[in-house]
């Protein structure tokens, strides 16, 4: 195994901060041109996104803000190097990041699914499990209280025999 | 250990992807300190957690999340 590709585009994402000093039109002719780089270095753009101005969580270069903006492109990996020591060269761009993004296979996303579709179930057993739970307590009481009654019929029916039978004995009277 | 058997990972239980960009849930496995929390107390699988740990330094050089507490 080389430590090196030479052959075959990655997929990679990148996301820049634009310094504060700019308006928000100006800020987005930035993006515009850190997506000219991109292409000019043999990248094959994607998909874009722009997230506006945000709050940084702490200050660079004097700066509590920024634009965020992020690109997602195919390139070669030789290529690489050279944008990125040119976006760091570029004054425009506060800090930037180059990430290897992981494309979804078609089996990814079909693993993806199988797993979803396991978790819906785990739940759906488990939400019937509960339902269950639920019932038992009432139904068994219920049981308990049935056979009381019963009991205690039993027992009048024989209390009465058993009255009836002394009644009608001789040695009463 | 009583706690550990109950805990289970948030990426797996949910099907999430752990992604640098998404803040809002880097912030649970964050203490105040903006410390990376160890999977023990927050019971991320060690799959999940080396990613996560890569995910919340990314977002610490993006300025998404702190390094520390103000």
């Amino acid at each position: 195994m080389s430590k090196t590709k030479t052959t075959g585009t990655t997929h990679y994402e990148i996301l820049f901060i634009v310094p504060n000093k700019f308006t928000d039109d100006e800020a987005k002719t930035v993006v515009g041109q850190v997506e000219k780089m991109l292409t000019d270095g043999g990248g094959k753009i994607t998909g874009r996104e722009y997230w506006g101005k945000k709050r940084l969580a702490y200050e660079i270069k004097h700066n509590a803000f920024g634009y965020y903006g992020l690109f997602e492109f195919d390139l070669e990996g030789a290529n690489l190097a050279k944008i990125d020591s040119n976006l760091r060269l570029f004054a425009n761009v506060l800090r930037h990041q180059i990430v290897v993004k992981k494309t979804k296979s078609e089996e990814d996303i079909a693993r993806e699914n199988k797993i979803r579709a396991k978790i819906d179930s785990k739940k759906a057993e488990a939400d019937k499990k509960q339902e269950i739970k639920n019932k038992i307590p009432s139904t068994s009481t219920n049981v308990s209280k049935t056979k009381e009654n019963k009991d205690s019929r039993v027992d009048l029916k024989d209390l009465d025999e058993k009255l009836e039978g002394i009644l009608n004995a001789d040695d009463l009277i | 250990m009583t706690n550990k058997k109950t805990k289970e990972c948030y990426f797996c239980v949910n099907n999430l992807e752990v992604d640098y960009k998404d803040t809002r849930n880097l912030r649970r496995f964050v203490n105040f300190y903006m410390k990376i929390l160890p999977s023990a107390r927050t019971g991320v699988c060690a799959w999940h957690q080396r990613k996560l740990a890569t995910a919340i330094k990314r977002a610490r050089i993006m300025a998404l999340l702190g390094a520390t507490h103000k």
